[in-house]
């Protein structure tokens, strides 16, 4: 079960319902948010991903139940496309790469719930950044922190709330999930 | 507006009426702007008493059964929806007077116009077909 802001039931639909239901319910989600679409129209499997793709939203993956396909979605947030970076201690793809073998750190992925769960770095710690605030205590603060997101914005606001916490050893994976070029694990059943 | 898709409908089956109205649907739920010109028995898919009970091809009646088991919307159903989703609807006048039909024995929300309206929309379309 992967926690989601809003569930839409679009089963028994057939095509094009499923994706004009998807279309309505996005439009009353903030930015951001993650929808679960449950649909029973195997084509739907094929158009989530190209009304995604043509809408601007981000398709975060789809897994099946029986015949019921559970597909997950995230409001396309454009602050997230243009805010620049702020804070000052960064790392690349690359650089984080070396460092994660090592036992005093820690690699916190502050994404949604579902896409943490369709594609995340092996060992990385999910607590999205909405949660952060209240969930900082389940955090070490005298491990070294990298933060990472898709691409590098919710990451910052959440190393900056770390900083403020007292945790000494902060950098932002700036480059994010979205140019990661190692492996990553599923958790999405 | 992530495009424009231009649709002529010129038949009047039932399939007809589920082609257009589907990818109609479709499109404007990708944030397509939308127009149908219906023309000639393409004017059955707007018509009150007609889009209710439009008839299945010739040879294809046992599939009606097939329909309501695969829980297809109905016409007048996807009609609406596509309405609601702005789809541009335009009767087009010159067959109107050709059936002898005024505008009222239309469903509600179209617009009538000739040819010269929908190429005007139609000339700058990223997707046009014609059913």
């Amino acid at each position: 079960m992967i926690k989601t802001d809003q569930i839409l039931d679009a089963k028994g639909l057939a095509c094009p319902m499923p994706i004009v239901r998807t279309k309505k319910a996005m439009k009353d989600l903030e930015p951001g948010q993650v929808i679960e679409v449950q649909a029973t129209d195997k084509g739907s499997l094929a158009d989530m991903k190209a009304w995604a793709k043509s809408s601007g939203n981000q398709y975060l993956g789809s897994s099946e139940e029986g015949n019921v396909l559970k597909h997950y979605l995230r409001k396309a947030d454009q602050t997230e496309e243009k805010e620049e970076v702020q804070f000052p201690h960064t790392v690349t793809n690359a650089e984080l790469q070396g460092q994660l073998g090592r036992g005093d750190v820690l690699l916190l992925d502050v994404r949604e719930p579902a896409e943490y769960a369709f594609g995340h770095i092996e060992g990385a710690v999910s607590i999205p950044l909405g949660e952060l605030e209240t969930r900082v205590q389940e955090l070490d603060a005298e491990k070294e922190v990298f933060v990472i997101c898709r691409t590098g914005n919710r990451s910052d606001l959440a190393a900056k709330q770390l900083a403020e916490k007292g945790f000494g050893r902060v950098k932002n994976a700036v480059e994010g999930m979205s140019q990661w070029a190692g492996e990553t694990k599923q958790s999405n059943s | 507006m992530a495009g424009k898709t231009a649709i002529i409908a010129s038949n009047g089956s039932l399939f007809d009426a589920y082609k257009v109205y589907n990818i109609a649907t479709a499109a404007a739920a990708s944030d397509h702007e939308v127009a149908i010109f219906f023309t000639f028995e393409g004017l059955n898919l707007i018509n009150k008493e007609a889009y209710e009970q439009l008839a299945l091809p010739e040879g294809k009646e046992q599939m009606a059964e097939g329909l309501r088991a695969a829980n297809v919307p109905t016409i007048p159903e996807l009609a609406e929806m596509a309405q609601e989703l702005e789809v541009k609807f335009i009767g087009c006048q010159m067959t109107m007077d050709l059936f002898g039909l005024e505008k009222d024995a239309f469903i509600d929300g179209i617009d009538v116009g000739g040819a010269v309206t929908f190429l005007d929309f139609a000339k700058d379309a990223d997707v046009t077909l014609t059913f």
